[in-house]
Formats: structure tokens, C-alpha cells, sequence
């Protein structure tokens, strides 16, 4: 090699270095200038705080980890890195992120895995149906994205059936007296008129809720509320939700939140854990946030009383259920006078003892979605 | 602390090179004292007293050697003093529960673990004292006077937790005097890149498809799946290892200290024994030059031949971790070794040479399967995944799913782990001089990108583990 380019070599080298360290010491003032942020709506999650000293936590570790996390969760521009790692990810080919198939169409949708809970699953409703001798038990489990817009999802992804997995546990609870009811060719049927489940979040949306609505109506003899007589609007164009939290890639597509409201319906909501009343099942607070689902049912409750003065029947409805019914609860309280709502994850007590000190409950909906019924594990909580 | 990971990258390092540089030479050697010990601390704040433990001994016995040693036997004495309280240290805070296990089965005992926890680099400092201490009786180094400038050798953190282990003779001279230039900076800064980008972006992408895979496989997977898995795992421990080795090389060069190699592309190799002058390196002459020449090496017949490599690579294995499957690793190259050695012995490189890296790659790959499964259990259901005998098919849509997905990770890995960019370095001298400026702008610009891409990842800190922390 010539002096020349040796010498040119070493200055491009040096200006590597210069301006590489100067990324970091540029970053470094931004980390000290920059108002730091408790919570971040991207990942909506609490970002860590400064840890607190004591000579024992620094004995443990835990004070110097607690200082490593507090730097990585407040580093600047974080949700602008977050959103390049994601974008260089697809770039390169990737179409499964954390747990997420980059799908057709801008649907980012959840995986499916091998189930792992199966038996306790089974025992838990049998023990449930066991216990409970005055209501008709009904059991929905929803098939998620995964399975209803499966065409959608990349090329030669692994997927494990969910539906294989529901028929098993439908068959095992085959003489428990449980009603089984199947969604599944509801959803399907309807899955081109609408779009049944959120394109960055893990729920269905009102039209989703609808078709399983229709099924639950038609496997226990009731009449659905045909669609024409609901006012259907859109309550939120901008929603992002917890798959797009995975990701945090500001160029993913936004999601619009549609709802069915009957205005005959009078209601009184009330909320056992902040005792409130409401007299509407939504919470509109929640369309100015980031995690808008939570817009349905005000979020996650352990116990709701729902009356409905005008219902068509004086049936009295125990849902127990995940985040998925707090869209569904809507149609159903067209149907009972009154709808007892538990979300077993935190209602302490089991609702079988509910259902045996109100003996005028006459129907009993329990409601999973495929997923969250293997992962999150809440049915632990219903007997 | 990890070397990636963000406030090393963008706290520990910086204040410690600013401080470092600003101060006159003579307190140099204490600044990186105290932040080596800082960044000891800040990960094992208990165990940081065995370490000092460790050195002081080794301290000590140096001085007492150097003092009181003019006999040969007095020297025999510190000698062994220092090398029995390193092995026992070692010993105990690595193998107690290994040998408890063991006796419990073999006697039938129920003797209660002790349930320690491993104090991270234990098995690299403790050699690294023990190879001063052996030099120094052998009178290859000069026994070091100052305490603190023999701890700043053990604890310098650019080495002190994944090596590589380098031996006291080596820095004996930079730990007093040393040059410190801007063109060691920029080289040292440089290196020092490219193994944070070799770590981030190519070792944890890969490590993180062969965790996926090793989970798939209790589902089944294809035969050609668990082999992509097995590669997977060898590209992720040697990118993940010489990174660490690099970024350590680095960092010594910025801190003005010149580290021997610790990893010649050991994927390239043409065969088994090739493979070991390649990978490792500091483990390997160390166990070479203590253990293997001390016993007679190769010199006293085969027989004893024979037995000597059986105890360097029950205990290369041994040092890898208190568990079967590294004594099984460690017995498989030995008898590979001696295969290589008395029974092929040139024949393999009268093959054709793609067939000899084909050799040695199928050796390294396979041997790290038998490496990264603790519970024999688990590896005899990988392994018969691996050939076929969990009833699975040869190759399926698994396999071609997980290499769409990561096509690009793994082409890149593939071929950084040939001497690819030393080759087209040499390629480019030939180009005309404004071919080679382009060149060397479009490598700066590179940097910078990756640099950035590197930040990206470890802001979003998802996968990003520390192998070593058995070792």
C-alpha cells in the first residue's frame, strides 16, 4: 500500500472512532438532560426506577441490577431504537418477533404454542360443573387470530392447532352436563365481512364478539338481537395495542375500534373493587390512552354487577371469563336482567360459592380465548 | 455488567477511559484498579473477597519465593502452597456439589448439597495466579513487589471474567511501562467493535434460533432442523466467545496493553487437532505448557503419550463445567486427538481440502451438542432427533421456516467465520487507489451503522446471555 492511502486509511479510522465515541457521549448528555418517564406507552408497561440503597439489596446484587435496568428502561429515544430494531428485523426477513407473525394485510398476530395445562384445564371445569347444580353451565373457547385468519399468517409457520386442542378438551367434558358451544364456524362464516380480530392486538373486536354472540345465542335457545337494531359506531381510529407493544414499530397500521350499543338498554354498572356506578359499559377515558381495549368493561375488575331494567327475560347470567367477553358483555346484557361479570385471575373465593349463596343465577357462561386459557392460567381461579 | 449492554457501553467504559487518560501515568495503573474492582463488584458484590483472597496469596507466595527461595526445595514449597489454595478454591466453590453428587450415588449417602454459587471468572483468575506462580518458580518472570499493580493484572476487567487468560509474562513488562498512543486507541477502539457487533447482532440472533429449535424439538423436528439447531449453538458460542475475546483485545489495546489472540477461526479448521491450535488458545497452551509438557508430552512412548492426553482433556473438559457432559467433551477430543495423531495420521490432508473442513466441522458441531446438554437425558433426545431415530422425517417445513427467517443472520455468520475479510483485505491492496479510499469510507460508514443497529438491539434487551458464567 501506497503512504498516501495509508495515511487516508488512518484519518477514515480515526473519524470512525471520533464519531462513534461521540454517538456515545452525545447519548450520554441526552440521558442526563432528558425528563425521564415513568411509563411507557409504547410497551405500556412502568419503566424501572432509580433502585433504593440498602446494604442489603447491594449484598444481593440487586441494587447494581436495579441501576442497569434503570439506565437500558430511561436510554433516550428509546421507542425510536425499539421501533429500528423492529424494522431491520423484518428487513431481513424476519417474520416472527417475539412471539408475533408479521401476518398478511398488517396483521401482527400472536403465536400458538403446544399447550402445556390440558389436564388441569379438564379438572377445573369438571370440578366447576361439579359444584354447581342450579345453572345451566355453557362453555365457549375462542379461537384466536391464529386460527380464524390462519391464511393470513407467513409462509410455513409453525403452528400448533388450537383447534385440536378444544376438541379435546370438549371431548373430555363431554358428560360433565356442560353446554359446549362452538364459535368456530361463526367466526369463519363472517371473517370476510369484517375484520373479527384487532390487526395489532390480541383480542377480537365487536364484530368478532358478534358471531360468537350468535353461536352462544343459538346453542341456548335465546334470539339474538338481529345487527340493524344496534347503533354501530367507531369509537377510536388510532388504536395500537399489546401486539403492537411487542414491537413498537411506529409504521405498523392502526386499528379502528367499533361498538354496538342498544339504545333501549338501562343500566346500572357497578364496580365491586372501587365500588362505582356507571351507567354505561364503556369507559371513553380510555379511547385518550394507550391500552384503548381496556375501553370495554373499564378495564380489569374483579367482580361486576351489571342490571339491565329492559332486558328480555328475568334471567340472571354468571360470566366467567377473560378480557375477552368485555366486548361481548355488551350483547348479553340485552338478555339477562342481571349479568354477574368475574374475572378469576383476581376475584378471590371462587364464583361456585357465589353461585350457591344467589340461587336465582340461572346461566353460567365461561369464556377463554385459546390462548390465554393455557398461558394465563386464570380458570385456576373458578373453582 | 456484560461488555453489551447499555450502561457499560455508555457509562462504565467512558468514564473509565476519560479518567484513565486524564491522569498522569503513575496513577493509571489505580484508575483501572478501581474500576476493575467497581466492575467486579457490581456483579459478585461477596465473592469480590475471594478474589482479592486469591491474588493476596499469590502475592505473597511470590515475595516469600523470591525471598526465601534459593533452594530448590523452599521454592517447591510456595509453589505448591499457592497452587494447592487456587485448586482448592476452585475445588470448592465449582466441584463441591459435582463430588457430592457423585458420592451420594456411588455410596448411597444423602449428604445435602451445598448449593453454592459459582463466583463468575473463578476458573479464569485462579489460572492465571497459578501461572505466575509457576513462572516465578521457574524463574521465567520477575516476581512482582507491588500488591496493587499484581492485583490491577488479575482483575483488569477487560479480561477478568471470559478471559482470555493471559499469563503474567506477557503484560509483566506494559504493567509498568507503557505507551499509550492514538493509534492504539483507534486500532483498540476499533476491535473493540467489531466484537460488541459480532456479539449483538450475529451471536445472540443465532443463539436465540437454537433456542427456539432446542424448545421445538420436544415437539419434533426434522433431522435437518436439529443439525441447523447444532449449528446454531457452535455459531453462537464461537461468535459469542471470541467476541468476548475481541472486545477484551480491544480494550487492552485502549488501555495501552497488547493481548496475545485467543481465536484463529477455528470453524475453518482441516482437522480435530487443527481445530484446538485454533479455538481457545489461552486455554489450550495453558494446559499445554502446565500439564501435558510437565508430564513428558509426547516424549516418553506412546503409552504414557497416551495417558497424558487423557488427563489434559479430562481436565480441559473438567474446567468447562462441574457436570458429565464436559468431561464427555473434553474425553472426545482426547480420543480424537490420539485417533488423529497414531492412526490417520497424514492421511487426512491428503484429502481434498473441502473434505477435511467437512471432517472438522462435523466433529466441532457434533461435539458441541454433547457441550451445551447438562441432563444426558436431554441429549440422548436431541442427538436421536439428530439422526433420525425419534421417527421424525429428514427434513420438513420447520427447517425451511426458521432458515427463511433468518437467512441473512446466518449467511453473515457462515462467512465471518471463514477468514473472509482478511482475504479481501489483501484482495483490495491490489485495487487502484481510489478503489481503496471508497473502500475504506464505506468501511467507516458501516461502523456507524452498525453501531447504531447495535445500540437498537440492546436498548430492546430481549436476548442477550452471558455464557461463560460457568466456566
Amino acid at each position: 500500500m501506497r503512504n498516501k492511502d495509508v495515511a487516508f486509511d488512518n484519518k477514515i479510522k480515526s473519524a470512525t472512532v471520533v464519531v462513534t465515541a461521540g454517538m456515545i457521549l452525545l447519548f450520554v448528555c441526552l440521558f442526563a438532560l432528558m425528563k425521564k418517564q415513568d411509563f411507557s406507552e409504547g410497551e405500556n408497561r412502568y419503566l424501572k426506577q432509580f433502585p433504593e440503597f440498602s446494604f442489603e439489596s447491594l449484598r444481593e446484587g440487586k441494587y447494581t441490577e436495579g441501576i442497569q435496568d434503570y439506565l437500558t428502561d430511561h436510554f433516550p429515544f428509546r421507542d425510536v431504537f425499539m421501533g429500528v430494531k423492529a424494522e431491520t428485523e423484518i428487513a431481513l426477513g424476519k417474520r416472527q418477533i417475539n412471539g408475533v407473525y408479521i401476518g398478511a394485510d398488517d396483521y401482527l398476530i400472536e403465536e400458538y404454542q403446544a399447550p402445556q395445562n390440558t389436564d388441569k384445564i379438564v379438572g377445573q371445569f369438571t370440578k366447576f360443573a361439579q359444584s354447581v347444580e342450579q345453572a345451566n353451565i355453557s362453555l365457549l373457547l375462542v379461537p384466536t387470530a391464529v386460527t380464524v385468519y390462519s391464511e393470513k399468517l407467513p409462509a410455513l409457520a409453525p403452528v400448533e392447532s388450537q383447534m385440536q386442542t378444544r376438541e379435546e378438551i370438549y371431548g373430555r367434558l363431554g358428560d360433565t352436563g356442560i353446554l359446549l358451544v362452538d364459535c368456530y364456524e361463526d367466526l369463519m362464516k363472517r371473517k370476510e365481512d369484517h375484520g373479527l380480530f384487532y390487526k395489532t392486538d390480541h383480542h377480537w373486536t365487536t364484530y368478532g364478539a358478534y358471531a360468537a354472540y350468535e353461536a352462544y345465542c343459538e346453542a341456548n335457545g335465546i334470539a339474538p338481537v338481529p345487527v340493524e337494531q344496534f347503533e354501530i359506531k367507531a369509537v377510536s381510529d388510532d388504536f395500537r395495542g399489546t401486539i403492537y407493544s411487542k414491537l413498537n414499530d411506529a409504521k405498523l397500521a392502526e386499528d379502528t375500534i367499533t361498538i354496538f350499543e342498544n339504545p333501549a338498554n338501562k343500566l346500572t354498572v357497578f364496580y365491586q373493587d372501587t365500588k362505582e356506578t356507571s351507567d354505561s359499559l364503556y369507559n371513553y377515558e380510555y379511547l385518550e390512552k394507550k391500552d384503548q381495549y381496556s375501553f370495554f368493561l373499564n378495564n380489569i375488575h374483579p367482580f361486576i354487577e351489571i342490571t339491565n331494567e329492559t332486558a328480555d327475560s328475568d334471567r340472571e347470567l354468571v360470566v366467567i371469563k377473560d378480557s375477552y367477553a368485555n366486548c361481548m358483555v355488551p350483547f348479553l346484557v340485552n338478555h339477562f336482567r342481571k349479568v354477574y361479570v368475574f374475572d378469576t385471575r383476581y376475584y378471590k373465593g371462587g364464583p361456585s360459592a357465589f353461585l350457591n349463596e344467589n340461587p336465582s343465577v340461572t346461566d353460567v357462561l365461561l369464556l377463554y380465548n385459546m390462548n390465554t386459557l393455557d398461558t394465563d392460567l386464570g380458570i385456576g381461579g373458578i373453582y | 455488567m456484560v461488555f453489551s449492554s447499555i450502561p457499560f457501553l455508555f457509562f462504565f467504559l467512558p468514564a473509565c477511559l476519560l479518567l484513565y487518560y486524564v491522569v498522569p501515568f503513575r496513577v493509571k495503573n489505580y484508575i483501572l484498579l478501581i474500576f476493575s474492582l467497581i466492575f467486579y463488584a457490581w456483579g459478585e458484590p461477596v465473592y469480590i473477597f475471594l478474589m482479592l483472597f486469591a491474588t493476596a496469596v499469590d502475592y505473597t507466595n511470590g515475595r516469600l519465593m523470591e525471598r526465601y527461595g534459593r533452594k530448590k526445595k523452599t521454592r517447591i514449597f510456595f509453589l505448591c502452597c499457592s497452587v494447592t489454595i487456587n485448586l482448592f478454591m476452585l475445588g470448592f466453590f465449582k466441584y463441591a456439589d459435582f463430588i457430592i453428587g457423585i458420592c451420594n450415588d456411588l455410596f448411597r449417602l444423602s449428604i445435602e448439597p451445598m448449593g453454592l454459587r459459582l463466583p463468575v471468572g473463578i476458573s479464569f483468575f485462579t489460572f492465571q495466579t497459578m501461572s505466575y506462580s509457576i513462572d516465578l518458580y521457574k524463574r521465567k518472570v520477575k516476581v512482582e513487589k507491588n500488591y496493587f499493580t499484581y492485583l490491577t493484572y488479575v482483575s483488569m476487567f477487560p479480561q477478568l471474567i471470559a478471559g482470555p487468560i493471559i499469563r503474567f509474562s506477557v503484560v509483566m513488562e506494559e504493567l509498568h511501562r507503557r505507551a499509550i498512543s492514538w493509534h492504539d486507541f483507534v486500532q483498540g477502539s476499533l476491535r473493540f467493535l467489531q466484537g460488541l457487533f459480532k456479539k449483538v447482532l450475529i451471536a445472540n440472533n443465532v443463539g436465540e434460533l437454537w433456542e427456539m429449535i432446542r424448545a421445538a424439538q420436544a415437539g419434533g423436528i426434522s433431522v435437518a432442523c436439529a443439525w441447523l439447531g447444532a449449528v446454531c449453538f457452535t455459531l453462537q458460542l464461537y461468535f459469542d466467545f471470541s467476541a468476548y475475546s475481541d472486545m477484551a483485545i480491544g480494550m487492552g489495546q485502549m488501555l495501552g496493553f497488547h493481548f496475545p489472540e485467543n481465536f484463529r477461526y477455528p470453524l475453518s479448521s482441516v482437522s480435530v487437532t487443527d481445530f484446538w491450535r485454533r479455538w481457545h488458545i489461552s486455554l489450550s497452551t495453558w494446559f499445554r505448557d502446565y500439564v501435558y509438557i510437565p508430564l513428558g508430552g509426547n516424549r516418553a512412548g506412546i503409552l504414557k503419550h497416551l495417558r497424558n492426553i487423557f488427563i489434559v482433556w479430562f481436565l480441559t473438559g473438567m474446567w468447562h463445567g462441574a457436570a458429565w457432559n464436559f468431561i464427555l467433551w473434553g474425553l472426545y477430543y482426547g480420543v480424537l486427538l490420539a485417533f488423529e495423531k497414531y492412526i490417520i495420521k497424514d492421511r487426512l490432508s491428503r484429502l481434498p481440502s473441502l473434505l477435511q473442513h467437512f471432517y472438522a466441522v462435523f466433529i466441532v458441531v457434533f461435539g458441541f451438542v454433547i457441550f451445551v446438554f447438562d441432563d444426558m437425558g436431554q441429549m440422548g433426545l436431541y442427538m436421536s432427533s439428530m439422526f433420525g431415530m425419534a421417527g421424525n422425517s429428514l427434513t420438513g417445513t420447520d427447517v425451511l421456516w426458521y432458515l427463511k427467517n433468518y437467512a441473512v443472520v446466518l449467511s453473515a455468520a457462515v462467512l465471518l467465520a471463514f477468514p473472509l475479510y482478511p482475504y479481501l483485505q489483501k484482495k483490495a491492496e491490489r485495487l487502484p487507489q481510489t478503489g481503496r479510499m471508497i473502500l475504506s469510507a464505506a468501511g467507516a460508514v458501516s461502523y456507524a451503522v452498525l453501531f447504531f443497529l447495535t445500540t437498537a438491539y440492546l436498548v430492546n434487551d430481549t436476548y442477550n446471555p452471558f455464557l461463560y458464567f460457568r466456566f
